[in-house]
């Protein structure tokens, strides 16, 4: 689907990521190059082991590479300091995790609220900003329980508000439906495309499951840590599933 | 984050874990109470020191006598040797020093009292009005002598015991235990010339009975406070104000020499008094030592008891430091606490610290919530501890103060007990308190903010 006027947000270049476990060297990746652009909805697909996770770690600037480059909005956050790191983070980045990481104490939209408090955002706005999103994502009724009040799809939707609520350059999610059912999985994805195209945002997920992977505009298949080929994924049937345009 | 917001995410993560936090609390609070109570032990026993060698007024006080190192330069650098007299001039002088209250001189002499059948050969000490007001002198009625009244004495309330019976020959009070009854405000004949009385009364050398001296009937004298066996400056010994004795001594003697004033070679008096000894009264104990050094470097023999009680001081200070080092073992085993306690919650929280890493908390706020984590045991221990310390103090000072005050004879009335907590102290041990939590918490901070975020994602 990328156009010519879109812009890269996140471009990678000869990306290397080796792990030495004693004298055994593992290559997670092994040379990876590409180029992702604005509004894309990309998913990274490969068996287990095969160094997508690796990869996701290292675009959200949570490991460093052994070599290559990585520029993400216009920086090369293979060189950033870790206190650069975790500003880049708070500026560009939204995270979506596979065992969903709310804060037990904290009830849902406090959990939301979260990343807007590291941004100094006082408190009155934050949870007003909160509670819009959680009843964006439909859990309007939910919004004070928590964590352990609530399903695991109800859980991960909480996870995807806090992802949003800091309005983020780039949304990364490293399975996000592997800890939830078929059925709750699809309809998690569904908001997510949802989202991500109504607000024009990019969102790179990591998944094993080819099916899951295919509501992605673009699938990166990768394989002991090399990309296999990066498949255009119809742009039509996207637009009937979505309705929209 | 704002600092409220890190505030009340610290707190909320010490309220997660209410009851290690406050067993963490309590070693903090029985760690600032050792030290406080322990420290507050040897500020009580200074203050009561003090306040007991104030009460005697002689804290301040320096006494001064002629004499001492004779030799001093002149202005023109010679060196001569004088008498260094303490003369009026020389009184002003010293009341001209910084740090002076005020000087008085001091005149002595041999004074005869009798009443009916009972006579005190006593040595009067003469001072100013203002040195007896001063030096807390307290009388059982009348007031104190001043310069413009004809001269009137003041007994000290244990002079009594020296009233001797010229007719049986005896001291009824050390021989029979029984007071003489003398009548203190009431007339005494007063003989100031003692040597003439002597020869007149026991004869002399040459067979030429000796002429008894003049008499002078002096009323309205007054007695010190307390009983017969009660302490105080002016216990033993007869008091007078010395302009009325100087001017009584002028008349008595008129052109004579006038005893222990010093004559010239062919026995006239001085036209000046010499005094054989001076109180100089200091504004505060802190100076005592430097104006008691000015004045032995103008040539006079100068004590105080700024020495001892200063030496007496430090050994006090030594107590408490031993004191206050006892006490500090516990607030040291309660630091271990803290850093315990922070390591932790650390490791389990080492998942929640990678999400929020991952979320983009900056590492800088992430020492801080662990930081303003250990500063708050620190300062609510502490806070607790200083309220237990108030109350140990208390318990101490009423059940434990009264009986250790009398067995050490610290009188004074008891006014201060053996523990004494001054306002810095607490100021200072909640201060110290809170930087114990924070340096305790110091390395589990910056453990927490090296945590991998990676944490975060690592599922189980
Ligand atoms: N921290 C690590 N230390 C050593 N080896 C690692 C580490 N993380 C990942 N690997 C290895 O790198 C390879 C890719 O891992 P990963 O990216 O987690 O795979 P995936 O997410 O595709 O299942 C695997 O062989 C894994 O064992
Ligand atoms: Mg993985």
């Amino acid at each position: 689907m990328s156009d010519a006027t879109s812009k890269p947000v996140i471009q990678v270049k000869d990306l290397y990521k080796y792990y030495s476990i004693g004298e055994n060297r593992v290559k997670a990746l092994n040379g990876v190059d590409f180029t992702i652009n604005k509004g894309e909805f990309c998913s990274i697909v490969g068996t287990s082991g095969s160094g997508k996770s690796t990869l996701l770690n290292m675009l959200a600037g949570l490991e460093k590479p052994t070599k290559g480059q990585i520029i993400i909005s216009g920086h090369h956050i293979e060189r950033m300091s870790e206190n650069k790191l975790v500003k880049f983070r708070r500026e560009h980045v939204g995270f979506i995790f596979q065992s969903f990481n709310l804060l037990p104490t904290m009830n849902a939209v406090e959990n939301v609220a979260l990343p807007l408090s590291f941004r100094g955002i006082p408190k009155k706005v934050r949870l007003a900003k909160a509670s819009k999103m959680l009843s964006m994502v439909g859990l309007k009724k939910q919004q004070f329980h928590k964590p352990t009040q609530m399903s695991g799809g109800q859980q991960q939707r909480v996870g995807v508000a806090r992802a949003l609520v800091v309005q983020p350059d780039i949304i990364f999610a490293d399975e996000p439906t592997g800890n939830l059912d078929s059925n709750t999985s699809a309809e998690v994805m569904e908001l997510m495309k949802k989202i991500v195209r109504e607000q024009n945002l990019t969102l790179v997920m990591v998944t094993h499951d080819n099916h899951l992977a295919s509501f992605a505009d673009r699938i990166f298949h990768i394989k002991d840590g090399k990309l296999l080929k990066i498949e255009e994924n119809n742009r039509e049937e996207t637009k009937n599933e979505n309705e929209e345009i | 984050m704002s600092f409220l917001d890190l505030l009340s995410m610290s707190a909320s993560n010490l309220w997660r874990r209410k009851l290690r936090t406050c067993l963490t609390i309590l070693g903090v609070i029985i760690g600032t109470a050792s030290i406080v109570v322990m420290l507050s032990l040897g500020f009580g026993l200074k203050k009561s020191y003090m306040s007991e060698i104030e009460n005697s007024g002689e804290l301040t006080t320096i006494n001064v006598y002629s004499g001492g190192n004779n030799y001093y330069y002149d202005e023109d650098g010679q060196t001569s040797n004088t008498d260094n007299e303490i003369t009026d001039e020389v009184i002003e002088q010293f009341s001209q020093l910084e740090h002076v209250d005020f000087v008085s001189p001091i005149l002595s002499c041999n004074i005869i009292f009798r009443q009916g059948v009972y006579r005190n050969d006593s040595y009067v000490t003469a001072m100013t009005t203002e040195a007896m007001v001063k030096k807390k002198l307290e009388l059982a009625s009348g007031t104190i002598p001043t310069s413009d009244e004809e001269i009137r004495f003041i007994f000290g309330n244990s002079s009594v015991q020296d009233f001797y019976n010229y007719k049986t020959n005896s001291y009824p009070y050390w021989d029979t235990g029984e007071l003489p009854e003398i009548d203190f405000e009431g007339d005494f004949f007063v003989i100031y010339d003692t040597e003439a009385f002597y020869n007149s009364e026991y004869g002399t050398d040459s067979d030429t009975p000796v002429k008894p001296p003049k008499k002078y009937i002096t009323g309205n004298n007054c007695l010190v406070a307390g009983d017969v066996e009660a302490y105080n400056s002016f216990s033993y010994g007869v008091y007078t104000n010395i302009d009325a004795l100087k001017k009584q001594l002028k008349k008595v003697f008129k052109n004579k020499a006038i005893p222990g004033q010093p004559t010239t070679k062919s026995g006239k008096p001085y036209s000046y008094w010499v005094y054989e000894q001076a109180y100089v009264q200091v504004d505060d104990f802190n100076y005592v030592s430097e104006v008691q050094k000015q004045i032995s470097e103008m040539g006079f023999q100068a004590n105080s008891n700024a020495e001892y009680v200063e030496s007496t001081q430090k050994q006090f200070n030594t107590i408490q430091m031993a004191l206050g080092g006892i006490g500090s073992v516990a607030l040291f085993v309660a630091a271990i606490s803290i850093a315990n306690t922070m390591m932790m919650s650390i490791y389990e929280r080492t998942k929640e610290i990678g999400i929020i890493k991952v979320l983009g908390c900056s590492l800088g706020n992430i020492r801080s919530l662990f930081l303003i984590e250990a500063a708050f045991i620190g300062f609510i221990g502490g806070f607790l501890g200083l309220i237990l310390s108030y109350g140990l103090s208390y318990i101490l000072n009423t059940f434990l103060g009264g009986a250790l005050g009398n067995a050490m004879d610290m009188g004074g009335g008891g006014s201060s007990g053996i523990s004494y907590i001054p306002l810095w102290l607490s100021a200072l041990a909640l201060v110290f308190a809170v930087l114990v939590g924070i340096i305790a918490g110091f390395l589990p901070a910056m453990r927490a903010m090296r945590l991998s975020p990676l944490s975060a994602i690592k599922t189980e």
